[in-house]
């Protein structure tokens, strides 16, 4: 064997251990057995198929996995499952309600808020977030509100003019 | 029969791919990965240079879950690049970069791969590793590909006049210094994919990228394959802006798929994404230029050398475009320029939105306006001398092609500067409260091709369907072009629907397959609209013209349109035709720049291009801001690192891209539209133009408001605050 192999266990027990957990995303109650390191972005996306939240760099880095954590918009990749039951998930295809379009997904493609679209859920998701907090933010509060969701295309301008069109919307 | 108008030309249609974004459907690479797949973990060579001594596999193979670890040796043909192909797939001998891959291990679960790539043994002997461009030309320089006998990949001289005489003769003449770093495409969707062999024996690859049939050509002359056998197919992607133009892992997973007969997938982290994809080039620039008292800029001398990295890539086109724009969008009697590209340990250069002109231009911008300062002529007025006009002479000595439109555009822009920034007159003190806080006016131009230059054989085809009975009922566009969030497909389809004269729900697009859809070029170079729109265009007409002829309920055509020929440099002066279409711009940047911490805020943008004919307003648009979200990035803020031919900023929380936040709050983008003679309805591209004149534009801004020059790009708050340092402590000494 040459020096430079590294001693590694080849699968450790903690990967394949499995905990039981009830997760409830979009309204529907979802049982699962995960290992308990898994991220609610990888059971989202590998478990259930709900591919809409992206690992963008699966660090904290940059907002593409953003979902919905009983209303307040959260990195999934920084968030284990295991800690989710109990509270509400909500994730970008939970926005859409018998076909219809949110408001705030309908004013994205009205307003081009979006170039690749890798990011759009996310920052569609955050926006949600912002809103419900803040129904009229100032720009200032839009960009700081906005400011944990990168979009490399640099959607930025056209998803500042979305959120202004909703701001003016609401009551 | 005449064409009813339907007005789709310029109406900002919202894309229709928008819907699937919105609500999380649309499919990106990573998601079509499915139960049962096999998993690709590649290793690295996580060194700059050395030889490849031991290769042990065993471990690996034996570990749980792994079906196989492929290397060198499972390679047909070993080696890829869109031009030079001189990049192993894996590596057997020697690595010459640290994203260099020396195995793939395929296992049941990515855990299970991730586990046994930490097995795989590798024994390398170090050898010393080149990391600096200046020092890879000196003799007895470590070779990066020794078989070469030298890290010189490409010499380009452009010679045009009498530099000497020129400079004898001028009255001012001035000598910089620049050089720019890299910058990574940060594209948000990392690079992943899915490859199977179909039931017909042909591999199928699933993943993004930026030219389908450049990708296939790559990929079967790996396998040793005929294109037809190979099919690659476009996912939704998630940004490119020049960084999937080379291949990362399309040739892997293919690799894998032909080997194991059996569906594979594979996602690169982040990390992996910024270690082994090329960067935008550094470029190191020393230059002199000369004017006259009446402010004619006589002549340019300047030597350009590019860092390509361990690669060929595209390296030297990228270096002979910034040898082209090393003297701007002026026409300058006496040019002598040397371009170089060079090999070295550290990762490989080639695309990036701008291709070389942002970074040649960054120097030639700074040199006019310095130029002017020492003439004591306004700086606007300097460019209005020398700028290009319509048959103005280019460094090639050939005339520009058709459509010279940089004096307009710098006009329009002078004009929206004084009505927006009150550009020209004098400023009262800039914010009252806080004297740290320092405003400044930069204004800058730009030039970019659009299209394959210096004698490429540039082509888009198009295939146009059409059905009906009595009427013209429906149509289907077949065009091999890659929407990589640009909107290629809604421009084609308006181009399509507006031609036939029917409405855009009547046409079908059909884009995303190598084997149904014919070869459009690259979704690069800013050539898309013209390109594939011209091909679409053309198809449309012709397609058109037999349904109107046969009166038969179906009809169809292809087209393969070509621009006019451009030529390759001639190697002693450059003279040559080296593009058919340039795109030009001109900004003007309002800056605040904090004295205490060198931090630069940028306010406002006026950002002005001549984009001959808007397809969708609201795109073009799109492309400008977005455009602009890069530049503020590479002007101010993206650090790439790297330390003897090791990546220190490989995570996006060291290497840091703007945000919401760092956006310029106002940004206006003005839109010209000079009809360009080849485009489809004039259009011309404007993608990556928004990117050359700015950061030379806040340069300048920085300068009128503080006096100081930078010259190294980023224009960290580091290098703003040693330069008002340096100017200070000169000031007192002196
Ligand atoms: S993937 Fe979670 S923040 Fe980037
Ligand atoms: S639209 Fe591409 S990253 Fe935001």
């Amino acid at each position: 064997m040459p020096d430079s192999m590294p001693a590694l266990p080849a699968t450790p027990d903690e990967a394949t251990r499995q905990t039981r957990i009830r997760l409830t995303i979009n309204d529907t109650p979802h049982d699962l057995s995960i290992a308990p390191r898994r991220t609610l972005l990888e059971v989202l996306r590998e478990d259930l198929s709900l591919t809409g939240a992206k690992p963008g760099c699966e660090m904290g880095n940059c907002g593409a996995c953003t979902v919905l954590l009983d209303g307040e918009a959260v990195y999934s990749c920084l968030v284990l499952a295991i800690e989710c039951p109990g509270h509400t998930i909500t994730t970008i295809e939970g926005l859409t309600r018998d076909g219809q379009l949110h408001p705030i997904q309908d004013t994205f493609v009205q307003y081009d808020a979006l170039q690749c679209g890798f990011c759009t859920p996310g920052q569609v998701l955050a926006l949600k977030s912002l809103l419900d907090r803040n129904p009229h933010p100032t720009d200032d509060e839009i960009d700081r509100g906005m400011a944990g969701n990168i979009c490399r295309c640099g959607a930025y301008p056209k998803i500042r003019a979305a959120a202004r069109a909703l701001a003016r919307q609401q009551p | 029969m005449s064409t009813p108008k339907t007005h789709l030309i310029g109406a900002s249609l919202p894309r229709p791919d928008a819907l699937g974004k919105v609500t999380g459907a649309a499919r990106y690479p990573a998601d079509l990965i499915r139960p049962g797949m096999l998993h690709l973990q590649l290793v690295f060579a996580q060194r700059p240079h050395a030889r490849i001594v031991a290769l042990d596999t065993s471990a690996a193979e034996g570990a749980p879950g792994v079906a196989a670890v492929l290397t060198a040796k499972d390679v047909p043909y070993n080696a890829h690049g869109l031009i030079d192909a001189d990049q192993p797939a894996l590596c057997g001998d020697v690595v010459r970069f640290e994203g260099d891959k020396v195995a793939l291990v395929v296992a049941e679960s990515k855990e299970q791969a991730e586990a046994a790539a930490k097995l795989v043994a590798v024994t390398y002997e170090d050898l010393p590793a080149v990391t600096d461009a200046r020092a890879a030309l000196a003799a007895g320089a470590p070779l990066v590909h020794a078989e070469l006998g030298t890290n010189l990949l490409l010499h380009i001289p452009i010679r045009k006049g009498d530099t000497a005489r020129a400079f004898a003769e001028a009255a001012v003449v001035l000598e910089g210094a620049f050089s720019t770093s890299w910058q990574e495409h940060a594209f948000l969707q990392p690079e992943a994919g899915i490859a199977y062999v179909d039931e017909q024996e042909r591999v199928v690859i699933e993943t993004a990228g930026q030219w389908l049939h450049e990708d296939r050509r790559q990929i079967a002359a790996m396998l040793q394959l005929p294109e037809e056998q190979v099919i690659v197919r476009y996912a939704a992607i998630g940004g490119a802006f020049g960084g999937r133009e080379d291949l990362s892992m399309q040739h892997l997973l293919a690799l894998a798929a032909w080997k194991l007969r059996r569906p594979v997938a594979m996602q690169w982290k982040r990390e992996e994404s910024m270690i082994a994809h090329h960067k935008r080039h550094p470029f190191d620039i020393r230059c002199r230029w000369g004017a006259t008292r009446e402010g004619r800029i006589t002549a340019v001398e300047a030597e350009v050398i590019a860092d390509g990295g361990a690669y060929a890539s595209t390296s030297v086109e990228v270096t002979k475009v910034a040898t082209l724009f090393a003297s701007g969008c002026y026409e300058i009697p006496n040019i002598s320029v040397d371009g170089y590209a060079v090999y070295t340990n550290n990762v490989p250069c080639g695309a990036f939105r701008g291709f070389g002109a942002p970074q040649a231009q960054f120097a030639a911008e700074i040199m006019v306006t310095r130029l002017a300062h020492a003439l004591g002529m306004d700086p606007v007025e300097l460019r209005r001398r020398n700028i290009y006009r319509e048959g103005s002479l280019e460094p090639t000595q050939q005339p520009l092609p058709e459509g010279v439109s940089a004096l307009p555009v710098l006009e329009r822009c002078v004009e929206e500067a004084r009505a927006r920034l009150r550009y020209g007159e004098p400023r009262e003190s800039d914010v009252p409260s806080a004297p740290h806080l320092r405003r400044g006016i930069g204004i800058a131009c730009g030039i970019k091709n659009v299209g394959y230059s210096f004698g490429y054989q540039e082509q888009s085809t198009a295939k146009v369907h059409l059905y009906g009975k009595a009427e013209l009922e429906r149509a289907v566009v077949l065009i091999g072009a890659a929407d990589v969030g640009q909107g290629a497909h809604l421009i084609l389809r308006q181009i399509a629907a507006e031609t036939l004269g029917i409405a855009l729900e009547q046409v079908s697009m059909v884009t995303d397959d190598s084997g149904e859809a014919p070869n459009a070029g690259s979704a690069s170079a800013s050539r898309m609209t013209l390109m594939g729109g011209r091909a679409v265009h053309d198809a449309a007409l012709a397609a058109r013209a037999k349904w109107s002829a046969a009166e038969e309920y179906e009809a169809e055509a292809e087209v393969q349109f070509h621009p006019p020929a451009t030529t390759p440099l001639d190697p002693m002066s450059g003279a040559g035709r080296p593009n058919y279409c340039y795109g030009y711009a001109a900004q003007a940047v309002e800056v605040e720049v904090n004295t205490l911490t060198g931090q630069v805020r940028v306010l406002r943008v006026i950002s002005v291009h001549d984009v001959g004919r808007a397809i969708n307003m609201q795109q073009v648009e799109g492309q400008i801001e977005g455009c602009l979200a890069q530049a503020v990035g590479y002007a101010l803020l993206e650090d790439f690192q790297v330390r003897d031919g090791h990546v220190l900023t490989p995570y996006f929380s060291t290497y840091l891209l703007p945000t919401a936040l760092d956006m310029p709050p106002e940004i206006v983008p003005v839109v010209l539209e000079l009809a360009d003679p080849n485009g489809p309805y004039g259009a011309r591209g404007v993608a990556e133009m928004p990117l050359v004149p700015f950061a030379p534009a806040v340069a300048a801004a920085i300068h009128d408001a503080t006096g100081v020059w930078l010259s190294q790009q980023p224009m960290t708050p580091e290098r703003v605050l040693a330069a008002l340092s340096a100017m200070n402590g000169q000031s007192t000494a002196g």
